[in-house]
């Protein structure tokens, strides 16, 4: 009895989610102005809806630690809920239009500060005599180019040495072969 | 109203406490025991959480440390190494570090692998700095995956290997196999990576190039930072924080889960920058060019046509995978020449396969049992 009402309850939050998830999209994707959601209208049936669900469980059978389960399952299935509903939303491309403008804001406020502050810091550094970001980085790039000269010279090294061996592996093998010719002869 | 429920729910609840006189009492007593016990666990539990974090032991695994160059090392993992061909494992490059797929001991992808018998070795990418901004993604497969084949062919003295390229480690080394056919590479399996990326969901639109513009982002920020890294990917399963808090919570008491959970938990919050041009190369030429699944790059002057892969191939989707969805895992299948591939999905999300409960049980054994008879 208690699990059938519970599952009512799931059945109203599912529904309630999916219809705002509509309105979300509805609201993300309209151009023209729209009267502003009315954010009260918006909560107020889920909550009613859970309240007197949940009232009803309780009073149906005497409470039981089972309760903390489907309290547990309601949580799970809401926030399953949300997370698919916003998922609807992040996957417009109005969604996308949004993000990709708001970082392009970022960059470009974030940008000129970031280059202002590493020229002022490296300018600092220098006064005080010691090496900047740029130059430790300088360094470490030249350790890398020389591990990778290093790199290139084991691999040459590398084959000539096969080379080698499969020279010094024919020059072995060809006395037999001729002594083998000789005797066939 | 709100008042007058709630005391109908304490005159319900005590009415249910003392009501039952047949024995149905003492059973309801002892479950609420323990449950209070359970709560009492929980706070115990979260005091000792917050008071001293524990540092979770990960990649207790043994191993040697065989090759370096920069940043990146290739280990070699102790085990009884009865499988010929040598198996070389090739993760995502930043994002995370690898130590995911040795976690703890019995939830451990290359304990798994080194237990059935597998000559193992690991490509650890690194962390890169600032000085690494000029690592591309055409260097990681011409410059390093190169040496790595033919240290594991050195070290292990085999003459073929096996590759398994795991998230983004698959269109990598998928890309390697492409652009060089004449490495001895007998089998490879693409665990979770995107290859076709006209189906990679969320961050196929995010990236797309009418809203992203990654030569100014690279530009403007040189590397790109760990944080950026890690609100990207936030943002991408945005209930999830809530989800693991409330797992949490739920299983506070419990002290098994309350070690793997800070293990995973260690791993899930250290994010790893990406080295600038390999970013803009990653997105500009896969994600918004689809470029490897469309045979139009070029890597050291060789072309990597997917076409060019031969071997035996064996590829895992995951059904609830938001980063690499299964369509665009599933492609490779149809792309290369192998005359032997084979493709499973299965359940649960891009991280299930590789950590959890269901990834020993699922994945891994179906992963070792394809290998096991072609190594």
């Amino acid at each position: 009895m208690a699990d059938s009402t519970t599952q009512q309850m799931f059945d109203l939050w599912k529904r309630q989610l999916d219809e705002s998830t509509q309105a979300w999209a509805r609201l993300m994707t309209e151009t023209s102005a729209s009267p502003p959601p009315d954010a009260g209208a918006f909560w107020r049936p889920i909550v009613d809806q859970g309240l007197q669900t949940w009232a009803r469980v309780a009073a149906q059978a005497p409470m039981t630690p089972d309760v903390m389960t489907q309290w547990k399952q309601l949580m799970d299935q809401a926030i399953e809920a949300w997370s698919r509903a916003l998922g609807q939303v992040m996957g417009t491309d109005a969604f996308a239009q949004v993000l990709g403008r708001t970082l392009d804001q970022f960059l470009v406020t974030g940008g000129p500060l970031k280059k202002a502050a590493d020229q002022s810091m490296e300018a600092a550094l220098q006064a005080l005599n010691l090496p900047s970001r740029g130059q430790v980085t300088d360094v470490a790039k030249q350790i890398i180019g020389l591990e990778e000269r290093v790199d290139g010279v084991e691999d040459a090294l590398g084959a000539i040495m096969r080379r080698l061996n499969d020279i010094s592996r024919t020059l072995a093998g060809q006395p037999e072969r001729a002594g083998a010719s000789e005797e066939s002869r | 109203m709100g008042q007058e429920r709630f005391a109908d729910i304490v005159e319900r609840f005590t009415q249910g406490y003392y009501g039952d006189r047949d024995g149905g009492g003492a059973e309801f007593t002892r479950q609420w025991q323990e449950e209070l016990d359970r709560q009492r666990r929980r706070f115990a539990n979260l005091a000792r959480m917050v008071t001293s974090p524990p540092e979770p032991k990960t990649g207790q695994t043994p191993r040697q440390e065989v090759y370096r160059k920069n940043k990146s090392r290739l280990y070699r993992y102790e085990s009884r190494r009865t499988h010929a061909i040598p198996l070389l494992f090739v993760p995502n490059l930043g994002i995370s570090r690898p130590y995911i797929f040795d976690l703890l001991p019995r939830s451990s992808f290359i304990e798994h692998m080194t237990n059935a018998g597998f000559d193992f070795y690991l490509l650890d990418w690194g962390v890169f700095g600032p000085e690494d901004n000029d690592l591309t993604v055409e260097d990681c497969v011409t410059r390093i995956l190169p040496r790595m084949a033919s240290k594991v062919l050195e070290t292990s003295g085999a003459s073929q290997l096996s590759m398994l390229g795991y998230c983004m480690g698959a269109p990598i080394s998928a890309a390697f196999l492409a652009a060089y056919p004449e490495v001895p590479v007998k089998n490879f399996v693409n665990m979770a990576g995107p290859i076709d990326f006209s189906k990679v969901g969320l961050f196929g639109l995010w990236l797309d190039k009418k809203y992203f513009d990654v030569h100014r982002f690279v530009d403007t920020l040189g590397t790109v930072p760990a944080d950026m890294v890690k609100a990207g990917f936030k943002l991408l399963r945005p209930t999830m924080d809530i989800s693991t808090g409330l797992n949490l919570w739920w299983n506070l008491w419990n002290d098994a889960y309350l070690e793997g959970f800070n293990a995973l938990n260690k791993w899930a919050n250290e994010y790893v920058a990406f080295p600038g041009e390999f970013f803009r190369q990653w997105v500009a030429d896969f994600y918004q060019d689809n470029k490897l699944f469309r045979g139009e790059l070029r890597f050291g002057g060789r072309p990597v046509r997917l076409g060019a892969i031969s071997c035996s191939l064996f590829v895992v989707g995951a059904q609830e995978d938001y980063i690499a969805p299964p369509e665009c895992v599933r492609a490779l299948m149809d792309v290369v020449s192998s005359r032997e591939k084979e493709y499973i999905e299965l359940p649960g999300g891009h991280i299930s396969l590789i950590a959890g409960r269901g990834a020993s049980t699922h994945c891994w054994p179906r992963v070792s049992g394809w290998l096991a008879p072609r190594s």
